[in-house]
């Protein structure tokens, strides 16, 4: 069964947001487990290993050195040198936060890697703001890779005039002028006609709009997004009414 | 289909009123959450990773955001909507371009910046924004930072209304103020979402202020302290030399600009670009 | 066939000035577009033709776009204008859907947010809240109006120039304008791509659009137009039938490109006369007066291929539509001696040219300049013996001032101590004489305090070609030079070049205008999927 994007994306969010409200460490494992098999069932596997692991190595690690060596707050101290002291308490902390967030990191990383953005931005377009929202983004998503091809092309046409970027503070800063400017000069202008043809095509009107492809969204995606959307909520309600359980 | 009028009718201001008012309560949202979480956090630090707080702070910063994108979004002119994607490409490729060359700041609001000096504060803080909801699709960690970059873009609208970009020197005092603000907004949310922050080098800093023994969030808030406002003082000072290098007839076609008088440079922008000159 | 119907299109602009300027950069101009006919607006860079082409479309708003005084008058609906806050504010959407607008940047004029190309053509049907069934019918009447109805499913960004700019025209008439304004439709097309676009607009024509080409040349389609109109400096020189504004006499002063009367020159087919496989070396054929020395640029055997190109991740790959290839490629070109690569759009051309400087390195061969490889060294340090203006000028300009901008590279080459022959221990005062004599070769000497981007296309172009030549190269390759200039600037650089090859500068031209590689060229190099081949000239 094909999800329907708004359907992919409650679920990956509301599984966020119970993994954080939850905060157990079981859960996160859990769900890090379930988002490493249905990567390798999608076959995302690789490009979700390459992202996933530029954004929580550092992240990870970083928690680990900050809490690990450093928690005033713990007493069971294993080892320490000079300020540092290593406590049960801080590698705990560090070990449940760096779950929790992997969790949360993990599950919307895959979501955004096995959704359709086409099909995301043709089920936002109902309408007003959402129209526009997906403008932004499916427009940014387009713009990227053309950016970073336009920005070496920049490059060349300045080598080939000379420029050879040399080391200090003031030689980069003007390096950065002189690429950015031609850059930022043609996107503005390029916005500027864009701009005029999105609006001589009717984007600024405010009526109702129809989308020519189609997605379909059966009703049992609906209401499953109600039921997901709604567990969310319950969970955040009840970790709020009772703040310190679990843990 | 029909066939509507040529023309268009002049907005009407009741549609006006309820955008305003969403803006206050996207305001409300992000200034309570911050108060809440400051004077409730002594208890929290030890309390679990699953703490209220977390949940706090990311809801209600959250929902800040969205109220703002809401109310902001419907009211922008389509030239001033199309300059956002371009606003997050450059916010993502300049970032990653000067992160190479200098090493210890992010600079990953250019392109925030860039728009709340051509278009406003409105637009600043809606692209500010809008960059963590889209950067989020490839590294969902930015996201709970979405509140304290629309407090960058609206702020730096504002310094630009105010004419803090008039004076070449005066730009990247508006950005050191700006980091100050915005860095000790955003650092509850690396304290209560993240126990941390995301890279090493800001990490080292926070474990300095806590082997000292302050509390999380004050350790996260005095590094936040040395990095942002140097860090925005950068980006609102590359953002002058941009905007002074735009020619005139480009930088005009911004009523903002135009209105308030953001940019000096009356004969052919040839004062304000020698303004510039240390750069080269 | 103009009968006393209203127009479906008339104005009448007393000035159109832009904001926070004094001068206006419209003045003074007058039309009316019936049904059905063909309108060229001809004019040099500058001319404000694209600024009245996009006015008449709604894409340039009087008022948010500049102070418009005068009438602008659709289908008898006549707006009146006087340049205040009470003047009437046009809806774009309902404007642009009477009158379609295709700039002649086309890949701007998309939306950037949609899939395919047949959503492409969809988008403004979407706005306008039509239903999908009616949609899927004009996508396909209109994709086959436009000839891409086998690419429908094609992402747009991976179309060619000239299939993108078909797309362009399809999203503006796909709600049936009655009136087509189109900026430049036939600038950097091949021969092949001109000639089917100018079907395109016949058919247009013949089906009732009223359809205005804006244009500094007049071939062509042009050349059965129903009515010209000439703009120099914003207002209306001469109006009239092709023949009357011919009469006229000023097409040629006003910059204007007429087609040269090059007898037979359009019953030569574009391909290589007689290639002979058995001469690997097309050898330079020194001029007469010349001395034997080695040749000022030689290629030997080289060959390319473009490594795997980088998969983004994330985005949908703007994937090239066929990587470039080189095979085993060789040619001299000697001092003083003008060589012209022609060749379809894509035959790898552009490739070819990065060579020459070490932008590109090839995987098997050597460049190499004055006798010495180049192999290794980056672009930044050959650049002084090899000047190399790139097609898109804007990328080449980055400084505030025209004077900085040419000054720029001379600054650079005199930081390095092997500077090549010319001259030796430039000083200020000689950098000064230097940077004058470059702009006066351009015809640029008195717009030297202005922004580069602010001068019209063809000054760019020239202001370019200007930081080039200021550093005195051994070598002078241009890419694709005519593209953008009109008639004055084509004289220019046509002076340019042919000065420089005197002195005894090597030219390399890379071009898709045969008739221009011929008129200038002392020796023509065909290139195909590849491989060079000598053409007669």
């Amino acid at each position: 069964m094909r999800l329907h994007p708004l359907t992919s994306l409650a679920a990956a969010g509301s599984t966020a947001i119970m993994t954080t409200a939850a905060a157990s460490l079981p859960l996160s494992l859990a769900v890090i487990a379930a988002v490493a098999g249905l990567s390798l069932a999608g076959g995302v596997e690789r490009r979700m290993l390459a992202a996933a692991a530029g954004i929580l190595v550092p992240l990870v690690a970083s928690l680990f050195f900050l809490h690990g060596l450093f928690f005033p707050e713990g007493s069971v101290v294993l080892a320490h040198w000079g300020p540092a002291r290593v406590t049960v308490e801080g590698l705990q902390f560090a070990l449940e936060r760096s779950a929790q967030l992997s969790a949360a990191v993990l599950v919307l990383l895959l979501c955004s890697f096995t959704i359709s953005v086409p099909d995301l931005v043709a089920a936002l377009s109902a309408r007003g703001v959402h129209a526009r929202f997906a403008f932004v983004l499916a427009s940014t998503l387009t713009l990227l890779p053309a950016i970073t091809t336009r920005l070496a092309r920049i490059r060349q046409a300045q080598e080939a005039r000379g420029l050879v970027i040399t080391r200090g503070v003031f030689r980069r800063m003007a390096a950065f002028r002189w690429q950015a400017v031609p850059l930022v000069l043609s996107l503005v202008e390029e916005a500027g006609t864009r701009a005029a043809a999105l609006e001589a095509r009717g984007f600024g009107a405010t009526g109702p709009r129809t989308s020519y492809r189609e997605v379909t969204d059966p009703p049992f995606q609906r209401r499953l997004r109600m039921v997901l959307l709604l567990a969310a909520a319950a969970a955040v309600a009840l970790r709020l009414w009772q703040p310190t359980a679990g843990a | 289909m029909s066939s509507p009028s040529l023309t268009l009718e002049s907005p009407t201001p009741a549609a006006a009123r309820k955008r305003r008012l969403l803006e206050i309560l996207g305001a409300l949202a992000i200034a309570g959450t911050y108060i809440y979480l400051v004077l409730n956090q002594p208890a929290d630090i030890t309390g679990g990773p699953g703490s209220a707080s977390a949940l706090i702070a990311l809801s209600g910063f959250l929902v800040g955001a969205v109220l703002l994108v809401v109310a902001v979004l419907p009211t922008l002119p389509v030239s001033t909507l199309v300059l956002i994607p371009v606003a997050l490409v450059l916010n993502i490729v300049l970032g990653q371009f000067v992160g190479s060359t200098l090493v210890p700041f992010y600079l990953d609001a250019i392109g925030t910046v860039l728009i709340a000096v051509l278009a406003g504060p409105a637009a600043g803080a809606a692209t500010g924004a809008l960059s963590s909801i889209v950067w989020s699709f490839f590294n969902p960690t930015v996201l709970p930072f979405a509140a304290g970059a629309a407090l960058i873009g609206c702020l730096a609208g504002l310094a630009a209304r105010h004419g803090l970009f008039r004076r070449f020197y005066l730009a990247p005092v508006a950005g050191f103020l700006t980091g100050i603000i915005g860095g000790v907004v955003s650092a509850p949310i690396a304290a209560f979402v993240f126990g941390g922050t995301s890279g090493l080098a800001t990490g080292a800093i926070v474990s300095a202020f806590r082997s000292m023994g302050d509390s999380l969030l004050a350790a996260i808030t005095k590094q936040a302290l040395i990095s942002d406002p140097m860090d925005k003082a950068i980006v609102f000072t590359l953002v002058a030399v941009l905007v002074y290098a735009l020619p005139r007839r480009t930088r005009l076609q911004f009523p903002f600009v135009r209105r308030h008088r953001v940019l000096t440079g009356q004969a052919a922008g040839q004062s304000a670009g020698a303004a510039t000159g240390q750069g080269s | 066939m103009a009968e006393r119907s209203t127009p479906a299109l008339a104005a009448g602009i007393e000035t159109f000035v832009y904001p926070g300027e004094t001068e206006p950069v419209l003045a003074g101009v007058e039309l009316s577009l019936a049904a059905g006919t063909l309108t060229g607006v001809l004019g040099g860079s500058g001319s404000g033709k694209s600024t009245l082409g996009r006015l008449l479309a709604g894409w340039l708003l009087p008022g948010a776009g500049g102070a418009l005084g005068g009438f602008l008058d659709l289908g008898g609906t006549r707006l009146l204008f006087t340049g205040k806050a009470a003047d009437p504010r046009i809806n774009p959407g309902s404007w642009g859907r009477v009158v379609g607008f295709v700039p002649q940047d086309s890949a701007a004029a998309l939306s950037t947010v949609r899939e395919t190309v047949a959503e492409e053509l969809a988008f403004g049907l979407e706005n306008a809240g039509v239903e999908r069934a009616v949609m899927a019918d004009a996508v396909r009447r209109t994709a086959s109006l436009i000839g891409l109805a086998h690419l429908l499913d094609k992402a747009p960004e991976t179309l060619s120039g000239g299939q993108l700019r078909r797309l362009a025209i399809g999203c503006a008439v796909i709600s049936g304008p009655a009136v087509l304004v189109m900026d430049e439709p036939f600038a950097s097309l091949d021969r092949a791509g001109a000639e089917s676009l100018a079907d395109l607009v016949r058919d247009l024509v013949k089906g009732g659009t009223a359809v205005v080409v804006l244009s500094q040349r007049v071939d062509g389609l042009l050349l059965d137009a129903d009515t010209w109109l000439l703009l120099t400096g914003g207002t209306i020189a001469v109006t009239g039938t092709p023949a009357e504004v011919t009469a006229a006499g000023v097409l040629k002063a006003a910059g204007v490109i007429s087609p040269r009367p090059a007898p037979g020159s359009s019953s030569v087919p574009p391909v290589p006369c007689c290639p002979d496989p058995s001469d690997p070396v097309l050898a330079a054929q020194v001029p007469v007066d010349a001395v034997p020395s080695p040749p000022a640029l030689e290629l030997r055997n080289v060959s390319f291929t473009y490594g795997r190109s980088k998969r983004h991740r994330f985005f949908r790959t703007g994937a090239a539509a066929a990587a470039p290839v080189l095979h085993g490629l060789s040619l001299s070109v000697g001092k003083g001696e003008i060589v012209a690569v022609t060749g379809a759009n894509g035959a790898g051309k552009s490739t070819l040219l990065r060579h020459l400087n070490g932008l590109l390195q090839p995987t098997a061969g050597s460049v190499l300049v004055n006798g010495r490889t180049i192999g290794g060294q980056p672009a930044g340090r050959v650049s002084g013996e090899v000047g190399l203006l790139f097609q898109q000028p804007r990328d080449q300009l980055f400084e505030r001032t025209v004077e900085r901008e040419v000054r720029f590279g001379l600054d650079r080459h005199r930081r390095r101590p092997a500077a090549h022959g010319g001259g030796t221990g430039r000083h200020d005062g000689a950098e000064a004489t230097a940077v004058h004599s470059a702009l006066a070769a351009v015809g640029l000497e008195n717009h030297s305090g202005r922004h580069p981007a602010e001068l019209p296309a063809s000054h760019q172009r020239l202001l370019a070609l200007a930081t080039v030549l200021a550093g005195r190269p051994s070598v002078l390759a241009l890419d694709e030079p005519t593209v953008a200039l009109d008639g004055h600037g084509l004289a220019t650089l046509n002076s340019v070049v042919r000065s420089a090859a005197a002195e005894g500068t090597a030219v390399v031209v890379v071009t898709h205008d045969l008739e221009y590689a011929r008129s200038i060229a002392h020796r023509l190099v065909h290139l195909d999927s590849g491989r060079l081949l000598p053409l007669a000239v």
